[in-house]
């Protein structure tokens, strides 16, 4: 029986290593980045384990997942017909809705496997990225500034931190497979451009890529793999991920139990259920006919999609109801 | 003033009552036999219910598992999750036990989906498209039923739910193949690095590298996928009208954003399909043996299409269909062939297709039912399916060669899971059966070991030096996917380029795409070298010079990299920048450079890249002593193009232009005024204005002339002006100077225009004054002004409410200005709901098809200028072959009435506004990084430079004019209306897929035939006379051309003739078959010129015409009008060799 243990670590958490604790009531978090952020919401450790974390002095937490696999710091995978422009867009009208007090971002995967291929479209910026290990993080330190100070003007006057995340490692899964090695370095390569992003920007880095061990990394075949590629993460990997990333803010990672249970498991499921109306509210499928060229066809179906809200508000006091039980040590009844 | 929306006050009453179910009445029956009594089959087939709702409900894809269960991934989502509604789409597994032919048994193997569009049975679970995901699902405890989920591949677009990922399945090399539609733009991180494709193409990945790549690009459904026997890739298309369409790797067709250049699909014209399966195994008859099979789902039917080798790629043709529905909810989106050897068609079962133009929520859309239907053949014995999971790895092996394709494919699928270390003696050792060609065994064996993961290079290697081109081309792309680990791969595709063979070199060039070797391009040019160059070779050539650019662009600042001169000007035009520029020039004035076709292809490529000098060094050529006027007009044509895109002009003295001027040539004067007046060359002046004002004498000198003016710009306009207000003027001079005014000076011009336009004889605007108006926002808005203060004549007014309502940017002012100035109420262009189920039950009970048809062809309405029906016709609007059995009446009302309201895909206009206001409407035909190529609404190609682009945006207007109906009386526009309707369903207005020439030309009145007719007979009308006037014609619906329609030719006394000619191309000297059905009693026909009895009392006769020299053959028909002549049918009975010149139908 997991539980007790873990609510015994709650007390711990709660003064986190920070002088004041990372979340605050009512804080609305976006994360934004690539496929690692996308895919989390299938499993929903990561939010579970930062609303557990949080502790019973930080209520109403509202996390929004707004990954894009293979999105770049340009915002390449956020535009549909239009060029990385227009992805950037759609982040900054995304973000004025949340209107977020804590920004994640996690960035730099995509970049660093892109080894003499281009990892943006951006206008320009196409050659450059395909050109050698310098160009390349010197183009993806100039988008990941413009990205946060897109992120600043985006996200109006509550916004409080970012939080700059270095991705986590590649893994090596043998034959047939590819060697991670040569990604991996240059990974470690980006993670400084973000360490050196975050420390200009005075934000929060959690280096992620170390806390899974990406800097021990000697190319050895992973024997408990963490991905099923070398590249993303499983259920089991997320879980990991998610205590790092407690660990990263300071706050105890203990309170990660594995496998989750009881009530732990119930706020995972309704984390994910939320996640689910959220992701057909904020990335709806036929937009080319809700909202774009083809609107003056069937856009009279737009109306259905502000209807999620009231749905994921009532997700979200689900989840904060689940959560005080967690907190109060309770199971479900 | 009558038109028909007066009826809507007629029938008001009568439609009250049944408004709340305006259109569910034409619900069809749901009960399975009344689809069984509604089928057609191809002769000697049985259709039977496999299985259907609840077990299945609107199925989307369908597989077989390596037992020989069918896999079946059903929507009723589609097209939209509900807000807060859960996941509940399924996957179902279909068990036939007792092998009857019906499935008795289903298993739910999943139900928590969000519209899953691809199933794939295969490596222990199933892949299954999840809208941006792929996932693999699998059972780990044995009930059939997942419990265990990953994500394979996340990222894929949901812009629209009918383009998600799709059509997934397994190639021979152990691949897993998926497509993706026009709106979807996906990015998917894979081990190797990100990956984008933005529109429709198609991916290959590979389970055990977990390594996906592009394949090919384009098309705007591709909802088909095929391998042939030897591995080649076939695919359809639910939205492009190109039948079957030949890929390979890199290719890219339409629709793919930003293309350079696009390929053509194998049928022109032909329907639109979603699905593809080759036809094969013991259980079928002979003639289908290696037939394509596509399910039209609009036509409720499924084509048949035979390939032949052509070149690089090859022709199809269009057979009988197997089978055709008068059912409307039959809608077949899924062939395969099933383990016994049948055929199993998935049934999405729909009254309504698609949710662009059709509401996601309208109430006709079927939710609950779905059939899966199996054909057989009588009498011919169904085929054992071997248990392959029990096989011991030789008979495993031997099963590779099963003569059902889907045995062979599923023995993949179980060799996969079985243990390589065995299994690679047991492939290694066998041998090929009896009746199996040795290598076609070989290129078995190759793939069987791919789908080990394992390459045999050496084995490859050699099957490249087989007899058999398939065998070749085969073995090829075996190579092509790993080629650039295999170091022989260079030496190997280096020695195919000069294969006899042009799919071979194709292939490898191909292949040679996929290496690092610096001379793959200087490579890859031999292919040019040998054989004839067909289009997809030299696709295949083209992208190959621009993807390894950096390998030999620097190579040329030191002469020619490769081998021959045009070699290096097919790379420099391929990559379309300067490069190589003073060694092209030097062959073009050493002669070395000299068929048309080549000079041609110089200009065009100074004109695009070159510089002033270089622009100066054509035009010395054109001015030098003998060069040949062809070659003289290709260069002043390129130079006009270089000064409207680029603004560029020959370094030297321009004023040598006056040379050209002077020419009594028509073409070279039109050419060279363009440049007098873009160079300013004041000597210009005086010789235009005089061509001009000969408008009477010499019409296309007055047009060159008055563009030369436009050109020379402010010094024109006091000329135009005093033509302008010449009353005394021709009407069609006065609006070529209006024109030229509102070009200079749009605001002046404007203004001046209004006399003009109210001094039209009839009310058209036939020279293009609105146009000129409506192109530019500087004139449109001034224009608008004027008209608050003037008056305009109705007829006129009207005219120009309905160019200014189709104009891409619709300028709601001048609309409004027009209304005033002309005095004209707003028209009603929609119907109440009321209105409008009084219009559908008009049509259902008192529609006449026929008579619509007539209307449809009426010149007035302008119909087929822009539709085709099955590729007869323009090519501006979709293709109406199945609009009836696909669209809804209502649908089809409101489309005729507000044409913007719904737009097909494919069929939005691009609005294209320039820096001085200009405005180019169409659709965008190509690009590259200099210019955009606008197609407009007259098929016209519009080059417009990027540098003066302001904007560029999907228009919201429908490039078909509202109002094109407006003239017709109420009882005319409800025939249209059944005629459409009635387009594509059982009956009289399917279009049948005999080969009927459909494209023809009738002859004009003429002088000469009163006389010469009773001296030589008909035989005149086959003369190749010059004087000829030639107009397009086409044929009806089935297939006959109506010579009633043709004009009448006077002759002697009261005889009233006409004459139709087409053109068909042979490829071989020999014999050709037509048919011919009409009535012959006043009838001639001629092939070339000499004429071809018709029996006299028949009305129909097979014919056999001996063709000695190849290539272009005429066919005349020519008839006395007075006695009743009727239509007359020409059908083709001869396979792909003979086809029909598609470019007659040209308007």
């Amino acid at each position: 029986m997991k539980l007790p243990m873990l609510i015994a670590a709650l007390s711990v958490a709660a003064s986190s290593l920070f002088a004041d604790p990372f979340f605050q009531s009512n804080d609305r978090i976006a994360i934004i980045g690539n496929t690692v952020v996308e895919r989390s919401r299938l499993y929903g450790h990561v939010e579970t384990a930062l609303q557990v974390a949080a502790g019973p002095e930080a209520q109403n937490l509202v996390f929004r997942n707004l990954g894009w696999s293979a999105d770049s710091v340009f915002g390449d995978s956020r535009s549909y017909f239009g060029p990385p422009q227009e992805g950037r867009d759609r982040l900054d009208t995304n973000l004025g809705e949340i209107k977020p007090t804590i920004v994640f971002l996690v960035y730099g995967t995509g970049a660093a496997m892109s080894v003499n291929q281009g990892w943006t479209l951006e206008n320009g910026a196409d050659a450059e990225s395909a050109n050698g290990l310098d160009s390349s993080k010197a183009l993806f330190a100039e988008g990941y500034q413009a990205l946060v100070d897109r992120v600043k003007a985006a996200a109006g006057n509550d916004l409080r931190t970012l939080v700059f995340v270095a991705p986590p490692p590649l893994e090596n899964l043998g034959e047939p497979l590819p060697d991670q090695a040569e990604n991996n370095q240059r990974l470690a390569a980006f993670r400084d451009v973000i360490r050196e992003r975050s420390e200009k920007n005075g934000g929060i880095f959690v280096d992620l890529f170390a806390a899974l061990g990406g800097d021990d990394f000697n190319g050895e075949v992973a024997t408990h793999p963490l991905t099923n590629n070398g590249v993303h993460y499983t259920e089991a990997g997320y879980r990991v991920i998610a205590r790092e990333l407690v660990k990263g803010l300071g706050y105890d990672e203990s309170i990660v139990s594995d496998p989750d249970e009881g009530a732990l498991t119930e706020l995972r499921n309704q984390v994910v259920e939320k996640n689910r109306l959220f992701f057909n509210r904020w990335r709806p499928a036929n937009e080319t006919y809700l909202f774009l060229f083809r609107a003056h066809e069937q856009g009279q179906n737009a109306k259905e999609i502000p209807m999620f809200d009231p749905m994921i508000e009532k997700e979200e006091a689900k989840i904060a109801q689940l959560r005080k039980q967690v907190l109060a040590g309770g199971t479900a009844e | 003033m009558k038109h028909f929306l007066s009826l809507a006050s007629v029938c008001l009453g009568l439609a009250a009552s049944t408004q709340a179910q305006n259109g569910l009445r034409d619900i069809p029956d749901t009960n399975p036999q009344a689809q069984l009594d509604a089928f057609t089959p191809i002769e000697g087939a049985s259709i039977n219910l496999f299985a259907f709702e609840p077990a299945v409900a609107n199925p989307v894809h369908m597989n077989w598992d390596k037992q020989g269960r069918l896999w079946v991934v059903s929507s009723p989502l589609y097209p939209q999750i509900r807000p807060g509604e859960p996941e509940t789409d399924k996957i179902v597994i279909l068990e036939d036990e007792d092998g009857d032919g019906v499935a008795e048994k289903h298993t739910v193997f999943a139900d928590d989906l969000h519209i899953p569009t691809a199933i794939l049975p295969v490596d222990g679970g199933a892949y299954v498209a999840n809208s941006i995901e792929v996932l693999f699902l699998r059972d780990t405890d044995g009930d059939d039923i997942a419990d265990a989920r990953e994500v394979v591949l996340s990222g894929f677009g949901t812009e629209d739910t009918h383009h998600l990922v799709h059509t997934f399945k397994m190639g021979p090399e152990g691949m897993v193949w998926l497509n993706q539609s026009i709106y979807i733009h996906t990015h998917l991180e894979t081990p190797y690095g990100i990956r984008r494709l933005l529109g429709g193409g198609m991916w290959h990945f590979r389970p055990e590298t977990q390594r996906a790549e592009v394949f090919m690009k384009g098309l705007v459904n591709p909802w088909g996928h095929a391998f042939d026997d030897w591995g080649q890739s076939f695919m359809t298309d639910g939205a492009g009208s190109n039948g079957i369409n030949f890929v390979f790797p890199r290719s890219v067709f339409a629709s793919s954003p930003k293309a350079a250049r696009i390929l053509p699909g194998l049928n022109p014209g032909q329907p639109k399909h979603c699905g593809l399966e080759v036809l094969n195994g013991r259980h079928l008859p002979d003639e289908l043996q290696g037939v394509l099979a596509a399910p039209d789902f609009r036509g409720s039917r499924i084509n048949l299409f035979k390939l032949s080798d052509s070149g690089s790629a090859y022709i199809s043709s269009q057979i009988d269909d197997l089978v055709s529905s008068k059912h409307r909810a039959f809608r077949p989106i899924d062939i395969k062939m099933g383990p016994d050897g049948a055929l199993y068609v998935a049934d999405w079962y729909n009254p309504i297709i698609q949710h662009g133009e059709v509401d996601f929520r309208d109430p006709r859309r079927d939710h609950k039912h779905g059939r899966i239907w199996r054909i057989t053949f009588d009498g011919r014995e169904l085929v054992k399916f071997p248990d392959l999971p029990s096989l011991s790895d030789e008979a495993l092996v031997a099963e590779l060669n099963s003569p059902e394709g889907l045995t062979r494919q599923l023995a993949t699928v179980e060799l996969r899971s079985r243990d390589k270390e065995k299994l690679g003696p047991a492939l290694v050792k066998a041998t090929a059966p009896k009746g199996v060609d040795p290598d076609l065994f070989e290129l078995r064996r190759i793939w069987a070991q791919q789908a080990l993961n394992e390459n045999d290079f050496p084995n490859i290697a050699e099957l490249v030096g087989s007899k058999n081109h398939k065998a070749r081309a085969g073995a090829l792309r075996a190579l092509y996917y790993n080629a650039a680990t295999y170091p022989e791969a260079f030496e190997i595709a280096s020695s195919a380029v000069g294969d006899p063979h042009p799919q071979v070199r194709l292939w490898a060039v191909s292949v040679l795409a996929q290496l690092s070797n610096p001379d793959t391009v200087k490579t890859a040019l031999r292919a040019l070298e040998g054989v004839e160059v067909d289009e997809f070779l030299d696709f295949a050539l083209w992208s190959i010079c621009r993807e390894h650019a950096n390998r030999w662009e620097g190579q040329t600042e030191s002469g020619n990299p490769f081998d021959t001169i045009p070699q290096l000007l097919f790379a420099a035009r391929a990559v379309n920048k300067p490069v190589g520029i003073p060694v092209i020039l030097d062959a073009l004035k050493a002669g070395q450079l000299k068929t048309d076709e080549e000079v041609a292809e110089v200009t065009d490529f100074i004109s695009k890249v070159g510089s002033a000098d270089d622009l100066n060094a054509i035009f010395e050529y054109a001015l030098a002593e003998g060069t040949p006027v062809a070659h003289q007009h290709r260069v002043l044509i390129d130079l006009g193009n270089a000064g409207k895109l680029r603004k560029l002009k020959p370094s030297g003295d321009t004023n040598r232009i006056s040379r050209f001027l002077e020419s009594d040539n028509n073409t070279i004067f039109s050419s060279a005024a363009v440049l007098g007046g873009q160079w300013d060359i004041p000597s210009a002046q005086k010789i235009l204005e005089a061509a001009f004002l000969g408008l009477e004498s010499n019409p296309k000198r007055a047009k060159a002339a008055s563009d030369g003016l436009i050109s020379l710009g402010k010094t024109s306009g006091p000329f135009f002006d005093k033509i302008i207000r010449d009353k005394e003027a021709s009407f069609q001079a006065r609006s070529n100077a209006a024109v030229g005014r509102i070009k200079i000076s749009p605001i002046h011009g404007a203004s001046l225009s209004i006399a003009v336009l109210n001094a039209s004889p009839d009310g058209k605007d036939p020279h293009g004054i609105y146009d000129a108006i409506l192109s530019n926002k500087t004139a449109s808005d001034s224009f608008a002004e004027v008209l608050k203060k003037t008056k305009l004549k109705k007829p006129i007014a009207l005219t120009g409410i309905q160019k200014a309502s189709s104009a891409a940017t619709r300028p709601e002012n001048v609309i409004t200005g027009l209304q005033t100035a002309g005095d004209i109420q707003p028209m009603k262009m929609a119907l109440s709901p009321e209105e409008m189920e009084a219009m559908m039950q008009l049509v259902a009970d008192e529609g006449d098809p026929h008579h619509g048809e007539e209307i449809y062809r009426r010149a007035q309405l302008q119909c087929l200028v822009c539709h085709a029906i099955g590729g007869a016709g323009g090519v501006i609007g979709p293709d109406l072959v199945s609009i009836g059995s696909s669209a809804p009446v209502d649908y089809l009302v409101d489309s005729l009435l507000q044409p913007s309201v719904k737009i097909k895909e494919g069929y939005h206009t691009t609005l294209v506004t320039l820096k001085n206001g200009d405005a180019v409407a169409g659709a965008i035909a190509r690009e590259d990084a200099n210019e955009i190529v606008i197609r407009d609404a007259a098929g016209n190609e519009n080059r417009i430079p990027k540098s003066e682009v302001a904007s560029n945006n999907i228009s919201p207007v429908s490039l078909m004019p509202p109002g094109l109906t407006a003239s017709l009386r109420e009882d005319e526009f409800v025939d249209l209306v059944r005629f459409l309707s009635e387009l594509g369903k059982e009956g009289d207005f399917k279009t049948p897929s005999n080969r009927y020439i459909r494209n023809w030309q009738f002859l004009q009145p003429h002088d000469r035939i009163r006389d010469a007719i009773g001296h030589y007979g008909n035989a005149i009308f086959a003369e190749d006379l010059e004087t000829y006037a030639w107009m397009p014609a086409l044929a009806r619906v089935a297939g006959d051309i109506p010579l009633t329609e043709a004009p009448d030719l006077d002759g002697r006394r009261n005889d009233r003739h006409a004459a139709a000619r087409t053109f068909i191309e042979v490829a071989d000297a020999g014999e050709i078959r037509i048919k011919v059905s009409g009535e012959f009693k006043d009838l001639a026909l001629f092939h070339g010129e000499k004429e071809v009895p018709l029996p006299d009392d028949a009305i129909e006769t097979e014919i056999t015409l001996v063709v000695k020299s190849p290539g272009k053959q005429k066919l005349t028909l020519a008839g006395l009008k007075n006695f009743g002549l009727d239509g007359v049918s020409v059908e083709l009975l001869d396979d792909a060799s003979v086809t029909q010149l598609v470019e007659l139908k040209d308007f």
